[in-house]
């Protein structure tokens, strides 16, 4: 089995540079696809070849399939590396890829499916053995079934939005007292804002952390994990900051759930990489939904375990066995990423523009993943996120230190960064202290305010 | 010791001609450690490593004495390639070409195709006037928003 002579990478910014690293290192010639914002994209200049997609906007470049196909096309690519978002999770693309005679680097379009769809991947998951947020079997029509599911269900209760998403369409309800209150409510939110009053019932989490498993699996039915990530740290769903191992679990947790996830994981048939995400509150998980592509934050896992995920999905999906099992993969130290978005520290309002001066840290321990430099202009049509600082230490102690010092070495100028905003992070006591969960960060801004 | 050095005129004749055909500004090109480097300012001689060849200009690219564009991208005349694929100048192989240079246009008409995935794309022209520039080949790849042909 080769590996691909020619891979295209559809995808931008920082995780098409992260690919197309790969791909050199692997001997594999690259192909960059761009919107014209993106022509001068760090990735784009050290790519093979480039070929210019569309106007800037997403849906006319990277979200549009037949230009993608289009460019591979052309360039006569092998495989297509979807990267993060955009179409890296989209069944369509991938089913047409294959069609194309081309490799989808990533699991099948039946598994992206399955994923895709929340409630189906709460059955999945419930099938397989993995523990989910208790809730209700489907949606809460009535009040009467309200009550009943609540009771069932254990309070503190979210009733949500089926159609919902960014927090809209959710109420808690703390004791049976507020049940019908919260019910009704909901569904005048969820019709008011997604037109569909359908709403459902899980337990509410009050403090839970957001654990999060990577997997690897091949396609000679090896699956390993690559242990578990902390990413409580969010503003609006959105993670700011993550860290391996998490501070919040002991070995033995992280053990177990280590154990269920791979066992699910090779049930399922599953190839390439993938990250289960779960809530954990008072010593249980609680499966929240899988992702079936690479992470953003996945650079932790690499620094602990001294794998390189992007390579091995490349080779799992040339056909090539996992060259390691679960006992071969030890964790060394621990590694913590700051995501370094273009946006106001304290405000958060997006900053695009031209970088003037960029000097990135260096050092023993220290990772960055950018496609910045000095000169870029950051274009303001795509997510904020510039940069990526990854700090690796031999304990959590020495990680923060040398994060802290990085982080002081660190000059984007031109443009505002989320910079100061780690900085604080990295010097508060709650974080030194590992203390933190998925609400934290937001309640510490709005007590800066 | 330092190897002959071979200048391969026809291959810098070749990537001279490969310049003004699609309207880049330089190539380069490596191959076993041998290089070759060309490069054009429009409306100069293209000036390249080895051989500074005044003979490979053609009449449309001759220095004129007001200033022109020289980004033909940006010319007002330009169309510009709507998608990516593969350029064909002919609705069929051996047909005549859709429209050669000096043609009179008008708005609608087919230019060439754009083929991506099987489809054949035709690509008309938006604007009414006379073919002064072709900056493909046949069968050639075309990206996105790539200058296709001038009309004036």
């Amino acid at each position: 089995m080769a590996l691909f002579s020619k891979v295209l990478i559809a995808n931008r910014g920082e995780i098409a540079l992260r690919i197309l690293r790969a791909c050199k290192e692997l001997g594999i010639k690259t192909v960059a696809v761009h919107s014209t914002a993106d022509s001068d994209s760090m990735h784009v200049r050290l790519a093979d070849e480039s070929v210019c997609i569309g106007p800037p906007p997403s849906r006319d470049s990277y979200l549009k399939m037949p230009a993608i196909m289009g460019a591979a096309e052309i360039t006569g690519a092998d495989a297509i590396h979807p990267g993060v978002g955009f179409l890296s999770e989209n069944a369509t693309f991938a089913t047409m890829v294959e069609e194309h005679g081309m490799t989808f680097i990533g699991p099948t379009p039946e598994h992206i499916n399955m994923m895709g769809d929340k409630i189906t991947a709460k059955k999945t998951m419930i099938a397989l053995g993995i523990p989910v947020v208790p809730g209700s079997d489907g949606s809460i029509d009535t009040e009467e079934e309200a009550l009943k599911a609540a009771d069932k269900i254990g309070f503190p209760i979210l009733i949500k939005a089926t159609s919902g998403g960014g927090g809209k369409g959710m109420k808690v309800a703390y004791n049976k007292g507020e049940v019908l209150d919260a019910f009704r409510l909901a569904k005048i939110e969820a019709k008011a804002n997604f037109g569909n009053d359908q709403v459902y019932m899980e337990r509410y989490l009050r403090r839970p952390r957001h654990i999060e498993v990577q997997v690897l699996a091949d396609t000679h039915g090896n699956v390993v994990h690559l242990g578990e990530r902390d990413c409580s740290l969010q503003r609006r769903h959105q993670k700011v900051w993550e860290e391996a191992p998490s501070p919040g679990l002991d070995a033995k947790l992280r053990e177990s759930l280590g154990e269920i996830v791979t066992k699910a994981i090779g049930k399922m048939g599953y190839r390439g990489a993938g990250t289960l995400e779960f809530l954990f509150e008072d010593g249980e998980f609680f499966f929240m939904e899988m992702n079936t592509r690479i992470q953003v934050e996945h650079p932790i896992s690499e620094m602990v375990t001294g794998i390189d995920l992007v390579q091995e999905q490349i080779k799992v999906a040339a056909g090539l066995p996992l060259p390691f099992t679960q006992k071969d993969i030890q964790f060394q130290g621990h590694a913590i990423e700051c995501r370094i978005n273009a946006e106001d520290p304290v405000t958060f309002i997006p900053s695009p523009g031209k970088i003037t001066d960029y000097h990135a840290p260096g050092g023993y321990g220290i990772r960055v993943d950018s496609h910045m430099y000095q000169g870029y202009i950051v274009p303001p049509h795509y997510d904020s996120m510039v940069a990526k600082l990854i700090a690796h230490g031999k304990t959590r102690e020495d990680c923060l230190k040398r994060l802290e010092r990085a982080l002081g070495e660190y000059v984007i100028a031109g443009i505002k960064t989320l910079m100061p905003l780690h900085q604080k992070l990295v010097q508060n006591p709650d974080v030194i202290a590992g203390n933190y969960d998925i609400h934290w960060l937001e309640k510490t801004l709005a007590k800066e305010d | 010791m330092a190897a002959k050095f071979n200048i391969d005129g026809e291959a810098i004749r070749k990537l001279a001609e490969i310049l003004l055909e699609t309207d880049l500004s330089e190539i380069e090109y490596e191959d076993n450690g041998s290089r070759i480097y060309v490069s054009r300012k429009a409306n100069i001689a293209p000036v390249t490593t080895q051989v500074t060849s005044h003979s490979v200009l053609t009449p449309t690219v001759q220095a004129a004495p007001a200033p022109e564009v020289t980004d033909w991208s940006k010319h007002p005349g330009v169309l510009r390639s709507p998608m990516v694929g593969t350029a064909y100048l002919s609705p069929e192989p051996g047909a005549p070409n859709f429209i050669k240079l000096g043609d009179v246009v008008s708005v609608g008409q087919t230019l060439l195709i754009v083929e991506a995935m099987k489809v054949m794309n035709q690509i008309k022209s938006t604007k009414a006037g006379k073919v002064t520039q072709i900056f493909i080949s046949d069968a050639s790849p075309v990206e996105f928003d790539q200058s296709l042909v001038i009309i004036e």
